[in-house]
């Protein structure tokens, strides 16, 4: 996402609104003087429109006397290195955006020998298969379901890594930190087949807690096809199996605070809490803008392989979510049309969201993802 | 068997295929479609098949011991003879040393591709074939991907309960028509082939072409309830003979405290108790003179309310309300008395839990009618697995193909069959006392395979369990007394492309009414959504396509 490098719009000094900025150390925003500077025209704002800048770049030699052809030179084994990625960028990404083009038609895979062909012979349908989704009631409940995980995932789910975080980084014994790490992480490696498996012996209606129950006189007890419970339940199964993993890059940036900091903060009388207030958890506060930020744009997509699993137990009233609806309808029910047009709404309204994340993330005084 | 994804009507069904016997036996799933055109659609009538069908020719090779009654499996109780005095239907190597590939499902660990059971059948079919085995439970989602590439394998073996949405439309384009090699006297030259009963061989027709190569189900191939002989022996339970009595006994069963519980999900099995039509195409029958659509029918909608009570009444095992782990399982080790699968889990559970726990016994309960009387079933469809072969296979492959198929379709009591079902003697079976007993070798490695390229007579013969076979063929013979044909029976049906997917959610709001999660008036509702949405026009294009073509093909 990041368009830093690209000519002539290099952050020039400052990082906006600085005002509440992290402490200067950590903050991994390029300051005035970072490479692609250079070569910025001494105004340096970034007010005039992308276009006209780089159209400006290249017709005229702008003031500081660099153009884009001396860059290309300098640059040259940087830009030779980056070729390869964007070339798989472009041939696994955006080659095959091109296939959504099958949302418009009624697409058959099979009518011509091959791909394109099939493409050709199927019958355009316009804007059919959107106006298919307004009233289909089953994408809604997708939606709804979607949206609804979301917000309990954001909401229970996203503050556990920086809590566990802070909590391992007052650990002192490194041997203790290492062990606790480990403990944490090893969750993340196992399947979800797995992972529900075990919580389908423990929390299911003939799990352990369901017969030790049975055996003290109690009823039983079923977790695991509760349809209201069911938001709660995946997230739940996130927390244990990915919390721990999501505590690494928090610990990263934890490990990039200056100790000098903490004792200059002791110095002057804070306590831990004060300590932990005023030095750790602003050092956080990039990152976790910019977790959230990615996570928000992500919103549409809630753990498809988890839900997948477990999609019969609860039924598809509490359970179906837009990426096992895109499944169902197109790999399930061979509906490929249909299920472009969905994935292209969930698309658009990803890179809405985003964006919308973003933008509120920099009136925040956060860098976010990226910046203009 | 792994089961990555949760068992569904597709892998459900796919059971039946699995192990040992015949796949098919279910209604199913079969969504069908087409590239619009008219001309696909529909079916073939009984006259215009009868062109395109290969002339049958008996070839029978051992008597059976219990000869079928009602569609029943003829059944073999005989020991097994050694390899070496066994008659040979292919004399002669029919293969010319080509390589073919072959793309089939597996259920079950892969063996080695370069395994000697693959070598020794290459070797004795005179073509190397190159397996493509893909898993069983997840066929589907791959299938639509490979026949929509370039590459697609010489030949693809493609189940009816995978055949939704738009693989009717992919059989049409990607699939040679083996009518030029196999219809009428042509088949002679493939005396196996020519055995195939002719039933299997109609509903190989696809778009009025003979396309598949099929693996023929026995007509009483239908889902049966098992109960556990050996513990109701013990405990004394009668087994029931009406839907109340299958409840009460289910109550006095379910002790959750010891971890045992009555039944697992028995939705297949109410379909039959309470006379439930099968599904696509054979959904329809006539109510005076209106044509009615299986969830239109009272039927559907008590057999759901029976099994709704079923788990209402706490007696189905926790798991199976979940659809997590191997309901099977759950039988075979205790923790539910009675569950439904298809034939193959007859011999299958025996088979497995021989050594495990000798005192095993399993047996299928007659389906009874709901209300204690006779019931009213439903004849299986005569294949629904088939073997199809690419377009663009040169003659010289279709013909090393159609000799895979001709002697994997060898009957019963001959070198092939052996040599198919239980590998090489000595290596991946020995044969004691007339008992052949499969090696840790043949365990791995003689899998269902070469099996699903085309298949014989349907028929029942263990000679390790001959007791199965008997208790088996009883049970079809019985069964198969109560059974009738519904309307369009033994035809290849292909809906038009528009009303492909309209009955997509009955599944799910099945399995959520019987679990509580939604009322019978739900499924009301969205059968008169149905009925809206295109049923209505549904039941008059079939009205017409039985006008056209007859009542049945059979």
């Amino acid at each position: 996402m990041s368009h830093s490098t690209a000519p002539g719009e290099a952050p020039a000094g400052g990082t906006g609104p600085t005002g509440m900025a992290p402490a200067p150390h950590i903050a991994p925003a390029a300051p005035a003087g970072s490479p692609t500077a250079d070569g910025d025209p001494p105004d340096g704002r970034p007010a005039g429109g992308r276009r006209t800048r780089r159209k400006a770049a290249r017709a005229s030699v702008p003031p500081g006397g660099v153009t884009w052809r001396h860059r290309l030179r300098r640059d040259r084994t940087l830009v030779l290195m980056t070729l390869p990625a964007l070339l798989l960028v472009l041939v696994f990404a955006y080659v095959p955006l091109l296939g959504n083009a099958v949302a418009f038609k009624e697409f058959d895979p099979y009518i011509g020998e091959s791909f394109l062909e099939s493409f050709e012979l199927s019958p355009w349908v316009g804007f059919e298969q959107f106006q298919r989704m307004g009233e289909d009631p089953y994408f809604w409940a997708a939606v709804e379901n979607t949206l609804v995980i979301f917000l309990i995932q954001l909401v229970f789910f996203f503050p556990v890594p920086i809590l566990l975080a802070l909590l391992i980084n007052s650990v002192v014994s490194p041997r203790v930190r290492a062990w606790v790490q480990g403990v944490l992480y090893l969750p993340h490696f196992f399947s979800w087949v797995l992972v529900i498996t075990v919580f389908q012996q423990i929390f299911g209606g003939a799990g352990i807690i369901a017969q030790v129950m049975r055996e003290h006189g109690g009823g039983g007890f079923d977790l695991m096809t509760d349809p209201g419970f069911f938001k709660f339940l995946v997230t739940f199964q996130l927390v244990w199996k990915d919390a721990g993993w999501g505590v690494i890059v928090f610990l990263a940036a934890l490990a990039a605070v200056n100790h000098e900091l903490y004792e200059a903060a002791a110095v002057d009388g804070a306590d831990r809490w004060r300590r932990m207030w005023h030095v750790t958890l602003p050092a956080l506060r990039p990152v976790i803008a910019m977790l959230l930020v990615l996570r928000v744009g992500d919103a549409l997509t809630v753990g498809f392989e988890q839900i997948l699993l477990q999609r019969r137990a609860v039924g598809t009233g509490a359970s179906e979510v837009l990426d096992t609806y895109v499944w169902n309808v197109g790999l399930e029910n061979g509906d490929f049309g249909y299920a472009a047009a969905v994935g292209i709404v969930k698309g658009i309204f990803g890179l809405v969201l985003v964006l919308a994340a973003n933008k509120t993330a920099h009136l925040l005084g956060e860098q976010g993802v990226y910046k203009k | 068997m792994s089961q990555t994804h949760s068992p569904s009507r597709r892998t459900f069904l796919a059971s039946t295929a699995v192990a040992a016997a015949v796949a098919g036996g279910a209604p199913l799933l079969s969504a069908c479609s087409s590239g619009g055109e008219g001309r696909t659609e529909g079916t073939t009538t009984r006259k215009d098949a009868e062109k395109i069908v290969p002339a049958y020719a008996a070839s029978r090779v051992v008597e059976p011991d219990i000869p079928g009654e009602n569609g029943s499996r003829p059944g073999f109780t005989g020991r097994a003879e050694p390899y070496g005095k066994l008659p040979a239907s292919v004399p002669e190597k029919m293969g010319k040393g080509g390589k073919v590939t072959v793309m089939s499902p597996l259920w079950g660990t892969p063996p080695e591709k370069d395994c000697a059971y693959y070598r020794a059948v290459d070797e004795a079919i005179g073509v190397h074939v190159d397996w493509r085995t893909q898993d069983g439970n997840t066929y589907g989602e791959k299938l639509g991907a490979v026949l929509a590439s370039s590459g697609i394998p010489d030949m693809v073996v493609i189940p009816g309960w995978e055949m939704q949405g738009k693989i009717h439309s992919a059989i049409d384009s990607r699939f040679a028509d083996l009518g030029p090699h196999l219809s009428g006297e042509k088949a002679k030259k493939y005396p196996n082939l020519a055995a195939i009963p002719t039933e299997a061989w109609r509903m190989s027709i696809f778009s009025g072409k003979l396309k598949g190569l099929p693996l023929p189900a026995g007509a009483v191939d239908i889902i049966i309830p098992y109960y556990r002989q050996d513990v109701f022996e013990d405990k004394g339970w009668e087994v029931p003979t009406s839907a109340q009595e299958f409840m009460d006994l289910a109550k006095e069963i379910t002790a959750p405290k010891a971890k045992v519980w009555a039944c697992e999900d028995m939705k297949w099995t109410a379909f039959n108790v309470f006379g439930t039509l099968p599904e696509k195409p054979y959904c329809w029958e006539w109510q005076g003179k209106k044509l009615v659509h299986r969830i239109e029918t009272d039927n559907y909608l008590e057999a759901l309310e029976w099994t709704r009570k079923l788990y209402a009444a706490g007696v189905v095992h926790p798991d199976a309300m979940a659809v997590r782990g191997d309901a099977g399982t759950r039988f075979t080790a205790g923790q539910s008395m009675m569950t439904n699968d298809g034939n193959a889990k007859w011999y299958g559970w025996t088979f497995e839990q021989r050594d495990r726990n000798p005192d095993f016994r399993v047996a299928g309960m007659d389906i009874f009618g709901h209300d204690g009387g006779d019931p009213r079933l439903y004849f299986a469809k005569p294949a629904d697995i088939w073997a199809f072969i690419n377009k663009k296979a040169s003659r010289e492959t279709v013909e090393e193909c159609l000799a895979i198929a001709n002697f994997a379709a060898a009957p019963y009591g001959t070198k092939e069959n052996r040599l198919i079902r239980y590998g090489v003697e000595g290596t991946h079976y020995t044969l004691k006392d007339g008992v052949p007993a499969k090696t840790p070798q043949g365990v791995t490695e003689v899998q269902d395979t070469y099996f699903f390229t085309a298949g014989p007579e349907a028929v029942a013969a263990f000679p390790d369990h001959p007791q199965v076979v008997r208790d088996w063929c009883g049970w079809q013979r019985r069964m198969g007394a109560f059974m009738r044909k519904p309307l369009l029976y033994g035809m290849q049906v292909r809906e038009p492309n528009r009303w492909a997917n309209l009955g997509d959610q009955f599944e799910d709001l099945e399995d959520d009414v019987v679990r509580g999660r939604k009322k019978i008036s739900d499924m009301q509702r969205a059968i008169e959504d149905w009925r809206r949405a295109g049923g209505d026009e549904l039941r008059d294009w079939y009205r017409k396509l039985i006008d056209e073509v007859g009542e049945s093909a059979a």
